[in-house]
């Protein structure tokens, strides 16, 4: 039998922050988590956080995950790769299975906070291998550096389908389209930029009909949506992917709280089924508390939060001593959660207890700025609660007025044009120009996340706010940043300097072997090195011979390039097989025509 | 290879090579990466069937979802996704609800 004076269930940012707090107060705090690492979801987030400084804003994912477990003392135990199996009425069990065997706790008070699972949704062939949670994407690319794909389809633009679309472009995979059923994107406007630069299309009103293939994904369909979300016939369209990405949201996981006798009800705006709980994350059972996704779904800063409101509550009942950090997190979390993104988790909180707001100002940069000067020029529309823009700048030329809720506002007249707040942007939202720096050119600074990096000198693409190429552009000078975000200054021809937000490096000159489906010699040398060395599996990874022309073009060259690399004659391998149609024909006209030639 | 081997925001090291069994085929894995990991660096899609006999792979990656249960070691029904591959271990694909052990 294990005692501790605090038990807390997940490690994720909740449960760490609140370890912190009780940590620090001598409290004998014990944190069991299932995964391997601690930092819940946090581990696999490469992106920057929104939110102010004192919560890690500017800061990737990653990295606040090693921020807070570092804040841990020596009154905190940590058990990984441990689930906790059942809470009964008189003890709570867990299974270790490193060590492959069974202990039984007896806390004073327990913090639940294990969190959420990823929503599912029907459609045809769901179970195939190859549909995956977008979490489970983001665990496999950036935890453990395996790519699940290449070729994507993303179902969902909330925050987390833009995220991971995002993140998917810098680890090489291309995402096809990411496919919204609503009318409007889900997530921040900064983060769907981000993705809409590089190219990659929101289908709006639309959803997916159907996975394609027999024993993995090859490919999807998907359609437009009438009023109630109904598939037109007709609309349906298909995708040659490797992997379908579900982004639909979260599910709290609310097994344990609900068998340690907590009440549970639903409320669709926090998720689902949640926890009841107060104003200091207590449930209605007395030593037991609830933060994080569990408690609702939300994001990382307000997960922090909530933990560390729980954390001190314990504290308080523990010590016996008031916290005076616990109103100014609460307030904290009134300001955090005072802008329109939280319209949904405020209506949904105000079954448990009534929410108040923080007013903030809609009134962003109306001008461009001194036209000719090298300046900032930020596209950030939403009242999102963040400010490292205003914080990073070190003439204090950006203003967030009031609270981090409000639009950001340029003093051009103080800014100096050092491009700090470029880099420092969670949103990448800021860019920096300059018309006519030199006689018929100007000069655009850009935020760049991807590799390879341009050199100086090198000719690239400049492409606009959709990805379409727009000119030609030559880079001057690539500006490597600690924090990744490195600055790039492309000079474009004139009076493109508010077009330009983007940039491609020009693709060295392939030979296609595959006309239909755009293959190159490289990408099918490439397949073979990785071990696909029957015509028919190329065919089915690679979707070679599988356009329009039936192979025509395209069947002898692979087969010929199978041959040369595999050093077997043509004669042994095998040349696949032929299915009909040999051409395309309309289905019309299959239809029409066995009526006519019965007549 | 699915392997990610430069990326623009993490740092890609060189970990320790394990070696592991596949349904009785051997192939690599690095040393603290779980099962579902490496068998996708290695081009394994398919986990399992369910009891209707249709493939299976993962879909949340941390223990949620129960997507991606297997054989390993001898034992049914452990989830892939959160256990570490181990040199020498045995993992099999499981087909249904598995076999009970004790
Ligand atoms: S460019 Fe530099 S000085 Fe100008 S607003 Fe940005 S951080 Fe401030
Ligand atoms: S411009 Fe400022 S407020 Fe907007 S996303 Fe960037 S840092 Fe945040
Ligand atoms: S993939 Fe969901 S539990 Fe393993």
């Amino acid at each position: 039998m294990v005692k501790t004076d605090f038990l807390i269930i997940g490690g994720g940012p909740a449960g760490l922050s609140a370890a912190i707090e009780t940590g620090k107060r001598n409290i004998k705090t014990l944190v069991i988590d299932e995964g391997v690492e601690l930092g819940g979801q946090l581990v696999k987030q490469t992106h920057k956080f929104f939110g102010h400084e004192g919560f890690y804003a500017s800061v990737r994912g990653f990295e606040i995950a090693k921020k807070l477990v570092s804040q841990l003392n020596e009154n905190v135990v940590i058990m990984k790769q441990t689930t906790v199996t059942g809470i009964y009425e008189d003890v709570i069990t867990a299974y270790d299975r490193e060590k492959d065997s069974v202990i039984e706790i007896e806390p004073k008070y327990i913090l639940i906070s294990v969190g959420a699972s990823e929503r599912f949704i029907p459609f045809e062939n769901n179970h195939l291998p190859g549909v995956y949670g977008a979490g489970a994407v983001q665990t496999l690319m950036n935890q453990f550096r395996v790519l699940p794909g290449k070729r994507i389809l993303m179902i969902g633009s909330g925050n987390i389908g833009l995220i991971v679309s995002y993140q998917l472009l810098q680890a090489g995979a291309q995402v096809k389209a990411i496919v919204e059923i609503a009318d409007k994107v889900g997530g921040y406007q900064v983060h769907a930029a981000k993705v809409k630069r590089f190219g990659v299309p929101i289908l709006l009103r639309h959803t997916i009909k159907k996975a394609i293939g027999e024993e993995k994904v090859e490919g999807a369909v998907i359609g437009q949506v009438d009023d109630r979300f109904n598939i037109i016939p007709g609309t349906e369209r298909e995708f040659a992917v490797d992997v379908i990405c579900v982004a639909v949201g979260l599910v709290p996981s609310v097994e344990l709280a609900q068998m340690a006798g907590v009440k549970i009800e639903y409320i669709p705006e926090l998720g689902g089924y949640v926890p009841y709980r107060d104003r200091e994350m207590r449930t209605n059972i007395k030593n037991i508390f609830v933060a994080g996704d569990l408690a609702g779904i939300e994001e990382a800063t307000t997960a922090m939060i909530e933990g560390r409101i729980a954390g001190l509550v314990v504290a308080r009942e523990l010590t016996g001593t008031d916290q005076p950090d616990l109103e100014r997190m609460q307030q904290e979390l009134i300001e955090f959660r005072s802008g329109p993104f939280s319209d949904k988790v405020r209506k949904g909180l105000e079954r448990f207890f009534s929410q108040q707001i923080v007013s903030y100002s809609k009134d962003g940069q109306k001008d461009l700025g001194p036209t000719g000067k090298l300046r900032p020029i930020i596209e950030c529309y939403e009242n999102i609660p963040c400010n490292p823009c205003q914080t990073s700048c070190p003439s204090g030329a950006i203003d967030v007025p009031g609270n981090i809720n409000s639009l950001p506002i340029v003093d051009y007249s103080k800014c100096t044009g050092c491009g700090i707040c470029v880099m420092k942007c969670p949103g990448l939202a800021i860019f920096m120009v300059q018309e006519n720096f030199q006689p018929g050119k100007d000069l655009v600074v850009l935020p760049y996340e991807f590799l390879p990096l341009p050199e100086k000198g090198q000719k690239v693409i400049a492409l606009d706010r959709d990805g379409k190429d727009v000119a030609q552009a030559e880079v001057l000078k690539v500006i490597k940043s600690a924090n990744k975000t490195n600055l790039i200054h492309i000079v474009v021809p004139a009076g493109l300097a508010q077009k330009v937000r983007s940039f491609r490096i020009p693709q060295k000159a392939d030979s296609l072997v595959c006309r239909c489906e755009e293959i190159t010699v490289e990408e099918i040398e490439k397949a073979i090195d990785e071990g696909y060395t029957d015509y028919e599996e190329l065919k089915r990874y690679l979707r070679i011979g599988m356009g329009p022309c039936g192979g025509r073009t395209c069947r002898t060259i692979t087969l010929g390039i199978l041959s040369k690399k595999t050093g077997k004659s043509l004669k042994e391998i095998s040349c696949g097989t032929f299915r009909p149609p040999s051409m395309p024909v309309k289905f019309d006209s299959i239809i029409k025509g066995e009526i006519e030639h019965e007549k | 290879m699915r392997r990610i081997l430069a990326h623009p925001i993490l740092d890609v090291e060189k970990p320790k090579v394990v070696k592991f069994f596949f349904e009785g085929k051997e192939l690599e894995a690095f040393e603290g990466e779980t099962i579902a990991a490496a068998l996708v660096a290695n081009g394994v899609d398919v986990f399992g069937r369910t009891e209707h006999s249709r493939p299976r792979g993962f879909y949340c990656a941390i223990g949620k979802c129960s997507s991606c249960l297997m054989i390993v070691d001898g034992v049914s029904n452990v989830r892939s996704c959160i256990t570490l591959v181990k040199e020498g271990m045995q993992v099999k694909r499981q087909i249904g609800r598995g076999e009970i052990t004790w």
